[in-house]
């Protein structure tokens, strides 16, 4: 078999690129499929597809992309739910590791990814009915819930690779500067899907008093009211919003809750991790040397970190986690897969 | 009168339920009433309670039924402190299993006589029922010395010191982590041999998984008319069996009906503890505990027969929560609750864990 090369490669993912572009440009005939698909809110697709759809990369990112993405001969695809636009990076790293590539969509979730393979029209690519289709070699990337990798992981053929991307969260850390700025970016990257993909902040921890970590709250609260008028939240699922009552009840005993239209935001100076839904919880760190242990209590579950400062995050971090400024925690670079952790 | 003055007169009214309940007399007063009162004591003396009654636009003075207290989520006692008195008047803690889902729940108590009256008198009347008042009690954990800190061990010890013969030495059988099978194996032949009394034998789920790993196909018959108390759960950890299929192995292994091993509900947050009814499948309540199955969103108790999560009344909870939210499926039925398993999403449960980690698997 002749490889192809990384150029070729490349190739494969800027057509990809350009598939979704496309995508983005008809989704004014899409948006009601994608709404009832997610049970994001029709803002929330917009935004998700305006804001979150990588449909451009730079020629570093691709180059590193494909440097990442391995090589097999054939890669199958199993999707999850929690974020529709995330089934073009996934594809894009199928493709650029393999000449074959089968992509099983979410079944609760089918919609976005059957019209991206629609649009990329690369017979290379096609979509599966079957969870687990027949392959004798190559490589099985599945996302979704840890319990879902582990049954693949199970079932799958000897010589067939799996590669796991499961549960996470992002976390937020609020140093020095203007908190209710903040604040204010920290709600843009809580916002996106509803909190539910992995580098969704949940937990944000404010350096200083507990009072900081209050006042950050209130103005945390205040940004998701008000984003809650411009994006307001979907439909949450019945144990979404049971987790989120419980959440509500735990902090209304052990600390303060802040209660919006679509969202809650609890300060405590215990650790607690919310619900996905757009809940945040919030918790002061006496010092940089307190976040690092704090973070290191998560670090399994941690695949994104915001800071409001990123020059003044302390080494000691989790080490595979992804680092940026607050505002842009959905938008990483496409150069590779968005959960690190495995790699 | 003072807060401790306060929660004696209560310890005193909550014990009077189950002075009755042995006596087989009606409860001394209408249970809304001793809820009521320990709901404002709580919303007073409980700093978490006082906010949860506030966020809920409830003003404790106006509560006259059970039903109206709000119900405190078991993750609050992994956060804060749930104790009507302060940390420096606090003799015994007891703490839910740790393993690697997070903090560890506590429940802190000022003594444990209240806890041990309502723990023996419902045993009594479920477990041991029809039983003579000391039969051999043997148990497949660890004891009260070596896990302090845990409430089913404290239990267990306050059976082993009610309900057993006095002849039978250390009735422990996890020792070091270990598994003392040969020890187990020993106690029961002298029982066998003596043929006076039925074996009242207490395990966690987990621990009976062990016991029948290490048994393997030999068996391990235990005295005719002997029960088996099991509790706890499997997720979470190496090892998980369908109930049914561990009660069916380790009846055949222990050489005694299915009906005759009883599961236990229980947990660190409470005081009171549930048991299954003979036949298997359905928990009787006490007169001073009521599982209630509410909406995990709205917390209103559900339709009659549908499934719901547990809110968990408990007169004897006098100075941490009256009523408690577990994360754990119940739905009613004639004659008590069922148990469905844990709630979606929720994180494992159950002194099981305990077991497992002594056992280092």
């Amino acid at each position: 078999m002749i490889r192809r090369s990384p150029e070729q490669r490349r190739d494969d993912v800027q057509r990809i690129l350009d598939a979704a572009r496309s995508v983005v440009e008809r989704r004014a005939g899409l948006v009601s499929a994608f709404v009832e698909s997610t049970g994001l809110h029709r803002e929330g697709v917009e935004h998700a597809l305006l804001h979150c759809l990588e449909t451009s990369a730079t020629e570093r990112e691709l180059d590193r992309l494909v440097a990442t993405a391995g090589d097999a001969p054939h890669v199958h695809v199993i999707l999850s739910a929690n974020v529709f636009v995330a089934a073009l990076r996934a594809i894009a790293l199928a493709r650029a590791a393999a000449r074959r590539v089968t992509v099983r969509p979410s079944s609760r979730d089918p919609v976005f990814a059957e019209h991206l393979v629609r649009a990329i029209a690369d017979p290379a690519i096609e979509i599966v009915p079957d969870a687990l289709p027949r392959m004798d070699e190559g490589e099985i990337h599945v996302y979704g819930r840890d319990e879902t990798i582990a049954r693949v992981r199970a079932s799958a053929p000897p010589g067939v690779v799996v590669r796991g991307h499961g549960a996470g969260m992002g976390v937020a850390c609020i140093s020095s500067g203007d908190i209710a700025r903040a604040a204010d970016n920290l709600a843009d990257d809580v916002v996106p899907f509803d909190q539910r993909g992995c580098l969704s902040p949940r937990v944000a921890f404010v350096v200083g008093e507990l009072i900081r970590a209050r006042d950050f709250a209130e103005k945390m609260h205040a940004s998701l009211a008000a984003r809650q008028r411009t994006i307001p939240r979907g439909e949450l699922s019945d144990v979404e919003r049971a987790e989120a009552r419980r959440y509500a009840d735990t902090l209304s005993f052990s600390g303060v809750l802040h209660e919006g239209e679509g969202h809650k935001v609890g300060v405590a100076s215990h650790l607690v991790v919310p619900p996905s839904g757009r809940h945040v919880h919030v918790v002061p760190v006496a010092t940089m040397d307190a976040l690092v242990a704090s973070l290191a209590l998560l670090e399994r579950s941690i695949v994104a970190i915001g800071a409001s400062d990123t020059t003044q995050l302390p080494s000691g971090l989790p080490p595979r986690a992804r680092v940026s400024g607050l505002g842009v925690m959905q938008r990483p670079p496409l150069d590779g897969p968005v959960d690190q952790r495995s790699s | 009168m003072g807060a401790r003055e306060e929660s004696q007169a209560l310890h005193l009214r909550a014990r009077a339920f189950v002075r009755a309940f042995e006596e087989g007399r009606a409860s001394p007063e209408p249970y809304d009433a001793l809820a009521s009162d320990l709901v404002r004591f709580q919303a007073r003396y409980v700093a978490g309670y006082k906010n949860l009654v506030a966020a809920r636009g409830l003003d404790p003075a106006s509560i006259s039924r059970a039903a109206q207290a709000p119900a405190v989520p078991t993750d609050a006692f992994k956060v804060a402190r749930v104790s009507a008195f302060p940390e420096e008047e606090t003799p015994i803690t007891f703490r839910t299993s740790g393993t690697t889902v997070g903090r560890r729940g506590q429940h802190p108590f000022r003594d444990a006589s209240t806890y041990d009256a309502a723990a023996i008198a419902f045993a009594r009347s479920t477990l041991l029922r029809g039983w003579p008042e000391r039969v051999h009690v043997l148990v497949v954990g660890p004891s009260a010395a070596d896990l302090p800190d845990s409430s089913l061990c404290h239990m267990n010890d306050a059976f082993v010191g009610v309900f057993g013969l006095p002849g039978d030495g250390d009735v422990f059988f996890l020792r070091d982590g270990v598994l003392d099978l040969a020890a187990l194996d020993e106690t029961v032949a002298r029982i066998l041999v003596t043929g006076d009394a039925p074996v009242l034998l207490l395990a966690t789920a987990l621990a009976c998984v062990h016991l029948l790993d290490v048994v393997g196909d030999a068996g391990f018959r235990l005295p005719t008319g002997s029960r088996v108390m099991q509790t706890g759960g499997f997720k979470g950890t190496s090892r998980e069996v369908e109930p049914s299929v561990l009660r069916r192995d380790l009846a055949r292994a222990l050489c005694i009906p299915e009906d005759d091993i009883i599961g236990e509900y229980g947990m660190t947050e409470l005081s009171s503890q549930f048991y299954e009814a003979r036949g298997g499948g359905t928990y009787l309540e006490p007169p001073w505990a009521r599982i209630v199955p509410v909406d995990p969103v709205t917390l209103e108790p559900v339709e009659e027969g549908a499934a719901g999560i547990a809110r968990i009344e408990d007169l004897m909870n006098v100075d941490s929560a009256f009523a408690v939210l577990a994360a754990d499926r119940v739905r009613r039925v004639p004659g008590g609750f069922e148990l469905l398993g844990r709630m979606p999403g929720a994180p494992p449960r159950g002194c099981s864990l305990t077991v497992d980690e002594i056992l280092g698997r």
